[in-house]
């Protein structure tokens, strides 16, 4: 030790000895000139890499020194930077330096130098520079190789937000150069005639193929290269790590943004390092990564997360401890001894290690909602009791768990569907009935609502109806309906019935629905008018007393269709009033409520009976009005009630229209103004039950226009067309009075005269016979003298007219038919067998017959009209003989010539005028006796007869006082 | 089997209505009803025609992405970089009168050696494509012209013209050069594709060309018959 102590002194002054001595040489300028300087460079970071030593340092010599470093671009004499740079500098020491380019070293020559000052305290001043040392040339451009021209920096690889200049070479001189950065022209600034340049702030991500940048110039030298522009590589957020069995931790985090560039730069990469093992694993995925726990048990963990990429590394840590980043894993879940209303859910979470105490949370899910949430604290296996369900209904029911000593985080949700089992049905159907009386039957339809699924308990199967007569007991026979049926119809007599209405499901039955129908047809109520609010029908009735143990409210939703869709609402006993409201209400309907009381019996009796509208509609439709009692100065008009069901609202009344004559309404009536701004006169009846009225005091002869309009509470009826009426004039119905039974009588007689026009006629103006038209004039024709003729009346000029009163006894009556006239032809004269007898001869009667004679020119004999008196008396038969004798003879000889032809000399025709021929007896048979004696007035036509048939011989009891020709019956005009 | 004998169900007739089609269908096939005898190559020409211009077709939307994909200027319509990088890839454009006097076996080879080399370089291209939709085009596009290459190999061998042998290491790659910047990189698949379209023009006309070629000699008896008439 002593020696070693020795030894160190002696150092120590020699060191000072050695010091002082420098202290005198700096004292004076020394020549410290950087020396054996060398550049490199590095391309890809732009960088010049300088070192140097400074040789004149004495041997452990330190001294502070300042160096000045120049660098040009291109020559010497463009300075680009001057830098200083200030260390201690040892003796042989290598000092470095480098600079970073921000243009790329392959685009221009560069030239660096270097001289050095002593800055050191302990040389006094003044201090100088020493000399530059030579430049140092730098130059990249063979780099170009065999390429006519290069952009630089070749896929060069910058992140988000750098600057870069970019450079453009050529061997050639360069003209017009155009540069483009992923198709944008960029300005150029021409560095050297080979060399142009253009700088890039603040770059950004375009696609990760690289961002383009292209130059071409004239002459035709095109080149370019690829910017790699990466974004920045973010930080790893939500870095957590966890375990579910002890024997992996699972590490997440969020990545952020992908850093990678097509064939440039890979995904950013990841490791996880764990501090106190000192491992490190590199992740194969982008946002987890699995670590292995070790067996021995290693508690505390931490964990740096590195992010990487070619441009930066960003890292996250984490220090946890193992048992509070515990998290279970999902539990299992089964359900077990379902029943109607409960459920066991029994779960297990494996193995969280050391049999861990968890807390799970279960949550009982019904139609999508959260009904039921419990908690449970468990070891590996958990089971819940979940109550309180309800029958047949679908539940989910889930479960997840956490660590309860260090809660981390829970598990996954683990959960399964059941359904509970069916019950019976809880609740009585709703039922109501409706009963129709006809012709001493009812029908009763019962209708009843489906059970809500809280009361059904399960699927509703069938319903069971029960009906029991209470006036004669019978054996109740269940009548099972299947659902979904709402309704049946039973047909009932007249005795009371109760009848029993069940639900039933494939459990069992529901508490009995009972309804007595009672055989009282029950009372009438009048019929009031609801009130209507906002909410709906607002009805109320009178408090009953005594056994009512309900009310039941019923109306037709659909009135106006007739399918009613019968409705009620049942209401306790100590309600009077509800208000009714439904979807199906309509505007403009009436719907009628009936309230019924339900008796202790359950026998329902009508209370109170209301109609309504939910609004009310202005009418539609006018009636139908009847005009009546028209006279001059009114009419009447009617009209009849509409039906309830078609009124769109209450009818308030009625208003006559009438449009005046000349501007000015009669009494009652008030001027009002249509809705097609026509004016006219207005009555109002507010008594809607009227439904006649008169128009009174209106002008004779006038017209007058009427209509009328129901009005009602939100208005009145259409506007329509008026009905034209025309009042009569004053005296017309006097007119009428005369005339019409005139014309009765008038038309009467017409036609009774019609009814007896024969009788008439026969009385009257009896047919005169058509000598031409007669029968003889054919048998004539068929005898052999085809010249005789009829002498035409006209022809004949009488000259006397003789009236002969004939004495009863003496006419010679005749009568017969032509049967009768074949039968005694052989005994009858000839011209009585020609002779039809008169047809419905009325009897004998007293009559005064005026007889024209026959006029036989033959039988005068002088050519000459003359007349053969005739007897008063009785004429003497050898005359009258003698006179036909003649005539028959003029009448063969000349009954074939004409009348124009026939000689006046030789005018054979006899003339016998004549009006009737009374005539007694049988039509059928000659009269054999003389007919009785009866005073006639008779006129009796003149006719010509053949004188070849006129010779009757008259029977010798005949009394024949003239000849005469009768033959009414077969006349012809 | 007996009822099905004597009273046919309805399967049956199925069955019956089926063979009737299937001999219907092999019609044609038997030779003595066959009139038209061997098609010859013909219908396989035609079809490759039909393909070329199908391809054509599907380049045309597989460019538009892949180039829009690399970016300006690439996807640029006007834009004719230098073959600076693409001396392998086997040019289409050949001068008219040499094009105009290629046998049909040298052209029938050119044709499939080109695509040969295209289809691998193709693979090569979709390899290195960053995209799933585009890897997803890329493949779609190199099975169709795998296609193309069966169809053209069936023309030769119809025609009786031996495949040509790839000589073994001779294997075209389409891999990144290290040498090569991206920039270039991009230019050489730029002239890929461009190529391709080049060489799907030359072959609708070639094929084209080679059916003309083929057709039945008809027209030429038609001829004959004129010229003996003078």
């Amino acid at each position: 030790m002593a020696l070693f102590a020795f030894f160190q002194t002696i150092l120590l002054l020699v060191s000072l000895s050695l010091r002082t001595c420098q202290s005198e040489v700096l004292s004076e300028p020394l020549p410290l000139t950087p020396e054996s300087l060398d550049v490199s460079i590095n391309s890809a970071q732009r960088c010049l890499h300088l070192q140097w030593r400074v040789h004149s340092l004495a041997y452990h010599q330190e001294l502070k020194m300042v160096f000045q470093i120049e660098i040009s671009r291109i020559n010497t004499s463009n300075v680009i930077w001057v830098d200083y740079y200030s260390t201690t500098v040892k003796w042989n020491q290598v000092l470095h330096w480098s600079w970073e380019s921000e243009l790329p070293l392959e685009c221009a020559t560069h030239f660096v130098r270097i001289r050095s000052r002593v800055d050191d305290a302990r040389v006094p001043e003044p201090r100088f520079w020493s000399n530059w040392s030579s430049w140092k040339e730098v130059n990249e451009q063979n780099s170009l190789g065999h390429k006519a021209s290069s952009v630089f920096p070749v896929d060069k690889l910058v992140e988000e937000g750098s600057n870069v200049t970019i450079c453009y070479i050529s061997r050639s001189h360069q003209n017009n150069v155009s540069c483009y950065l992923d198709g944008v022209r960029m300005h150029v600034e021409q560095l050297d005639p080979n060399v142009s340049a253009f700088h890039v702030n603040n770059v950004a991500f375009v696609r990760e193929t690289g961002t383009n940048i292209f130059c071409e110039m004239d002459p035709k030298d095109d080149a370019g290269t690829v910017l790699f522009v990466s974004k920045v590589l973010e930080e790893p957020k939500d870095f957590s790590c966890e375990t579910q069995d002890f024997k992996t931790l699972h590490c997440t985090w969020d990545p952020g943004s992908d850093t990678s560039l097509v064939r440039k730069q890979p995904y950013q990469s990841y490791t996880l390092f764990e501090s106190f093992s000192g491992e490190k694993r590199l992740c194969e995925h982008k946002n987890w990564c699995d670590w292995q726990i070790a067996q021995d048990s290693q508690e505390m963990y931490n964990f740096t997360l590195v992010a990487e990429n070619y441009l930066r590394k960003r890292s996250v840590n984490i220090l946890f401890n193992l048992t509070h980043r515990v998290r279970p894993m999902t539990p299992k879940v089964f359900f077990k001894n379902i029943s109607a209303t409960n459920a066991t859910m029994t779960w297990r979470v494996h193995s969280t290690g050391n049999h861990r105490t968890l807390l799970c949370q279960i949550e009982l899910h019904g139609e999508g909602k959260v009904i039921q949430q419990h908690n449970a604290s468990i070891k590996v296996n958990g089971e819940y009791l979940l109550s309180e369900l309800e029958p047949d209904t679908q539940y989910m029911a889930r479960v997840h768990c956490g660590d309860a000593n260090h809660f981390w985080k829970w598990s996954e949700w683990s959960g399964e569907n059941f359904t509970t089992l069916e019950a019976a049905p809880s609740e009585a159907p709703d039922v109501w009935r409706d009963v129709k009386s006809e012709l001493g039957n009812r029908t009763v339809t019962l209708f009843w609502k489906p059970l809500s699924k809280s009361h059904a308990n399960g699927k509703i199967r069938f319903y069971n109806v029960i009906v029991e007569n209470l006036d004669k007991p019978s054996e109740l026979e269940p009548v099972p309906i299947p659902a979904p049926a709402n309704h049946t119809k039973l047909a009932l007599d007249q005795c009371s019935y109760r009848i029993h209405v069940t639900a039933n499901n494939s459990v069992g039955t529901s508490p009995a629905s009972v309804i007595v129908i009672s055989g009282d047809p029950g009372n009438q109520v009048e019929e009031e008018r609801v009130n209507v609010t906002a909410d709906g029908f607002s009805l109320s009735w009178k408090p009953q007393s005594g056994d009512v143990t309900g009310y039941v409210v019923e109306w037709c939703d659909r009135p106006q269709d007739g399918s009613c869709d019968l409705q009620w609402e049942n209401l306790g006993p100590n309600t009077t009033s509800t208000v009714i409201s439904s979807d199906a209400f309509r505007p403009g309907v009436r719907y009628n409520f009936r309230i019924y009381g339900i008796s202790t019996k359950r026998i329902a009796y009508l209370l109170e009976q209301k109609t309504g509208y939910s609004q009310e509609l202005a009418p539609l439709v006018n009636p139908q009005v009847v005009m009546s009692n028209l006279t001059s100065h009114s009419f009447t008009l009617s009209w009849k009630d509409y039906p309830t069901e078609t009124q769109r609202s209450f009818i308030r009344g009625y208003h006559v229209y009438l449009k005046p004559k000349e501007g000015q309404c009669h009494p009652g009536f008030e001027k009002a103004a249509l809705s097609d701004n026509s004016v006219c006169c207005k009555y109002k009846i507010d008594k809607p039950e009227q439904k006649t009225f008169v128009v009174e005091n209106l002008q004779p002869e006038s017209i007058y226009e009427f209509f009328v309009t129901p009005f009602t509470s939100v208005g009145e009826g259409p506007l329509d067309a008026f009905t034209k009426v025309t009042t009569p004039d004053e005296h017309s119905h006097l007119l009428i009075r005369i005339i019409l039974p005139t014309v009765f009588c008038v038309v009467l007689i017409m036609i009774v005269c019609y009814l007896n026009s024969q009788w008439m006629k026969e009385k009257c103006y009896p047919d005169i016979p058509d000598p031409y038209k007669s029968s003889v004039l054919s048998l004539i024709k068929s005898k052999e003298n085809p010249h005789l003729t009829i002498m035409s009346v006209k022809d004949c000029i009488p000259d006397a007219i003789e009236v002969i009163n004939k004495p009863e006894g003496s006419k010679i009556q005749f009568s017969g038919t032509r049967n009768s006239l074949t039968e005694t032809e052989i005994t009858k004269p000839a011209y009585l067998y020609l002779l039809p007898a008169e047809k419905n001869y009325s009897g004998p009667g007293p009559c005064i017959c005026f007889e024209n004679f026959t006029y036989n020119q033959a039988a005068s004999n002088s050519g000459s009209c003359g007349h053969v008196p005739v007897p008063p008396t009785a004429p003497s038969q050898r005359g009258l003989l003698t006179s036909l004798e003649n005539l028959l003879k003029a009448l063969e000889k000349n009954y074939m010539n004409s009348q124009g032809e026939i000689p006046a000399g030789e005018t054979t025709l006899n003339y016998v005028s004549q009006l009737a021929s009374p005539m007694s007896g049988d039509k059928d048979s000659l009269p054999t006796d003389p007919p009785v004696p009866a005073l006639c007035s008779e006129y009796k036509m003149q006719m010509a007869i053949p004188l070849g048939l006129a010779s009757p011989p008259l029977s010798e009891n005949s009394s024949v006082s003239s000849v005469t020709l009768l033959d009414q019956g077969d006349h012809h005009h | 089997m007996l009822p099905a004998a004597a009273e046919p169900a309805a399967g049956d007739s199925w069955g019956m209505l089926a063979c009737l089609c299937t001999v219907l269908w092999h019609l044609p096939a038997v030779p003595a009803l066959n009139r038209t005898g061997d098609p010859g190559p013909g219908p396989s020409i035609q079809k490759t025609y039909d393909l070329t211009r199908y391809l054509e077709h599907q380049l045309r939307s597989l460019a538009g992405t892949y180039l829009n994909y690399l970016g300006p200027p690439f996807n640029e319509p006007d834009f004719n970089p230098p073959r600076l990088g693409a001396e392998t890839l086997p040019r289409a454009t050949v001068n008219l009168d040499v094009w105009q006097n290629l046998s049909d076996k040298l052209r029938l080879t050119q044709n499939y050696e080109a695509y040969s080399h295209l289809l691998c370089y193709l693979r090569g291209l979709n390899r290195q494509a960053a995209t799933a939709e585009l890897r997803r085009s890329l493949a779609h596009f190199c099975t169709s012209l795998q296609g193309l290459l069966g169809s053209i190999a069936g023309v030769m061998a119809a025609l009786g013209y031996p495949l040509p042998q790839p000589l073994p290491g001779t294997e075209p790659t389409w891999s990144p050069d290290p040498a090569h910047s991206d920039f270039l990189q991009k230019m050489d698949d730029f002239w890929l594709l461009k190529e391709l379209q080049t060489w799907l023009w030359r072959s609708a006309k070639d094929f084209n060309r080679l059916k003309k070629k083929m057709q039945p000699p008809a027209a030429a008896v038609t001829l004959r018959l004129e010229a003996h008439g003078f």
